[in-house]
């Protein structure tokens, strides 16, 4: 068996609306339903996985993050967290050390970056909404977990040129969803209707020679035209691993893949996708990449 | 330059390119700027629609139609500094819809080394023309010299441009035009510069035997006013 830990870089983990773990109540997510971390905990057992990134769901403000927070504080050596910051945060940098000083929330996952809306007219990188959360995560060290709507793309580009020092992890092979593409499937996953990888090529992937960049290799069952092991991402798959070598991390999605194609199937399928790949990609994409990028600390015991 | 035809044809047989400064004459590029100037803005905003729809990159932006939105355009599709030598390269000639490109700038190029196409199939050249200056780090077209003769796989390479062994970037002062086998590698290089690269290119191809003809460009039917400019659009 290899030592290799095994990372399931990002998922969502939460409980029913309550007093004590307030949040945002929505169609998919009503106010009864829960995904615990016991339940998680079961799966990730199940299927070898150690450690996972638990991903903040459900509210962007601080006492929406309670769950997550306490799930943290309960297994400081099994879980970190990325958090969010409400979209009109008057003072983003309190807001973001208020979740880090509370513990185990490395980063904070930003859908928009608030850059020009033409590329083409002068710009000053310092009128970006979300310059001010860019220059605090380079102060703190905190990552930053991007999941951007296809007309961030060209603000992603200099932010990320700008500030070097900055962990950044595009969440999902990159895919920036534009207008109109999200929808709910019939099994209650997001999906993304036709992402157009000849863009990505061009845009996001270009950033792959940035050494603070890193690519989450999930979501394969949001875009997929194919059922599991959705064949039609696997030149995909080939290709990122050469242009992010050691930089590559796989994430489950938890909870939305859990009955379709369900855990199991999640943790296999870089295999079942790419049967050449090797050991050491393998291990990597797997959870090494995440263990040192996010520098997860070595298990006790 | 002065290369003579012989000196062009054999760049192009052992090295995949032909560059040609001086290409475009300054009144004619005059007008091939006020053409841009006019059509980026005119066609902005659908191109931003499209943008935030995810159907559109924003790292670069072409003016859509340009063949139907000026004179200037035609002219250049058979522009005498370079058309005589596509066709002694590639034969009888249709061209495919040209692309008048605007490169914002962008921390690195929009684009990664490649080839358009593998071995096979009809001859091809594409013919890439610059609009303003574009000097060394501006964005400047690169080729690999020789690679068109090796036939390399058609895949986007990942990895820094400049750190591809062998290769040329080719900057210019505006009017180069730049003629290339497109089975060769080529890129465009990171634009370090304030200025986005504005450039056309044009894509012709040996006409297939029997055929070549569509309704691609029907619309600008009325305006193809001689038998060889309408042969090339693929109008009978």
């Amino acid at each position: 068996m290899s030592a290799a830990p095994r990372i399931d870089a990002h998922l969502h983990v939460f409980a029913r609306a309550s007093e004590r773990y307030p949040r945002e109540v929505t169609g998919v997510c009503p106010a009864e339903r829960e995904e615990t971390v016991e339940s998680l905990l079961e799966e990730m057992e199940a299927n070898g996985v150690d450690r996972a990134v638990l991903t903040q769901m459900g509210g962007a403000e601080v006492a929406h993050h309670a769950y997550v927070r306490d799930c943290l504080a309960a297994h400081p050596d099994r879980f970190q967290g990325i958090g969010l910051i409400p979209a009109d945060c008057a003072d983003p940098e309190a807001h973001m050390d208020r979740l880090a000083g509370a513990g185990g929330f490395i980063g904070f996952r930003l859908g928009r970056l608030g850059g020009p809306a033409d590329p083409l007219a002068p710009m000053d990188l310092r009128d970006y909404g979300t310059y001010r959360i860019w220059a605090h995560a380079a102060r703190c060290d905190y990552v930053l977990w991007l999941y951007l709507r296809h007309a961030d793309i060209y603000a992603a580009g200099h932010l990320v040129h700008a500030f070097p020092q900055v962990r950044v992890v595009f969440n999902h092979l990159g895919v920036c969803p534009g207008e109109g593409q999200f929808s709910w499937d019939e099994h209650g996953r997001p999906h993304v209707g036709a992402p157009n990888l000849y863009l990505l090529w061009h845009s996001i992937y270009r950033l792959s020679r940035y050494d603070n960049v890193s690519m989450m290799w999930s979501g394969h069952y949001a875009f997929s035209k194919n059922p599991y092991p959705y064949p039609d991402f696997a030149d995909n798959a080939r290709w990122l691993m050469r242009a992010f070598p050691g930089r590559l991390m796989w994430a489950s999605d938890f909870p939305w893949i859990r009955r379709v194609p369900g855990y199991g199937r999640i943790v296999e399928l870089l295999r079942a996708m790419v049967p050449e790949v090797g050991e050491a990609d393998h291990a990597s994409i797997m959870g090494g990449a995440a263990k040192r990028i996010l520098r997860f600390p070595d298990r006790r015991g | 330059m002065s290369d003579t035809t012989a000196e062009r044809r054999r760049r192009w047989e052992a090295e995949g390119y032909v560059a040609i400064e001086g290409a475009v004459g300054a009144a004619q590029l005059a007008r091939l700027r006020a053409a841009f100037d006019r059509w980026s803005v005119d066609g902005r905003p659908q191109w931003l629609e499209r943008v935030a729809r995810g159907e559109a990159s924003p790292t670069w932006f072409d003016i859509p139609e340009p063949h139907e939105k000026d004179e200037v355009f035609l002219e250049l599709a058979d522009h005498p500094s370079w058309f005589g030598l596509v066709c002694e390269l590639a034969g009888d000639v249709t061209i495919a819809p040209m692309q008048a490109r605007t490169v914002p700038c962008w921390p690195v190029s929009y684009t990664a080394w490649h080839p358009d196409r593998g071995d096979g199939g009809p001859r091809q050249v594409k013919v890439q023309v610059y609009v303003d200056d574009v000097p060394p780090g501006g964005g400047e077209f690169a080729y690999v010299p020789g690679s068109h003769r090796r036939h390399p796989e058609t895949h986007y390479r990942p990895g820094r441009n400049e750190g591809t062994p062998g290769h040329l970037r080719l900057p210019g002062p505006a009017g180069t035009a730049i003629l290339f086998d497109n089975r060769g590698l080529h890129t465009a290089m990171d634009n370090a510069t304030d200025v986005p690269r504005r450039s056309v290119i044009f894509s012709y191809a040996e006409r297939p035997p029997g055929g070549g003809d569509s309704d691609r460009f029907a619309a600008i039917a009325d305006r193809l006013t001689t038998p060889a400019r309408r042969r090339l659009f693929g109008l009978r």
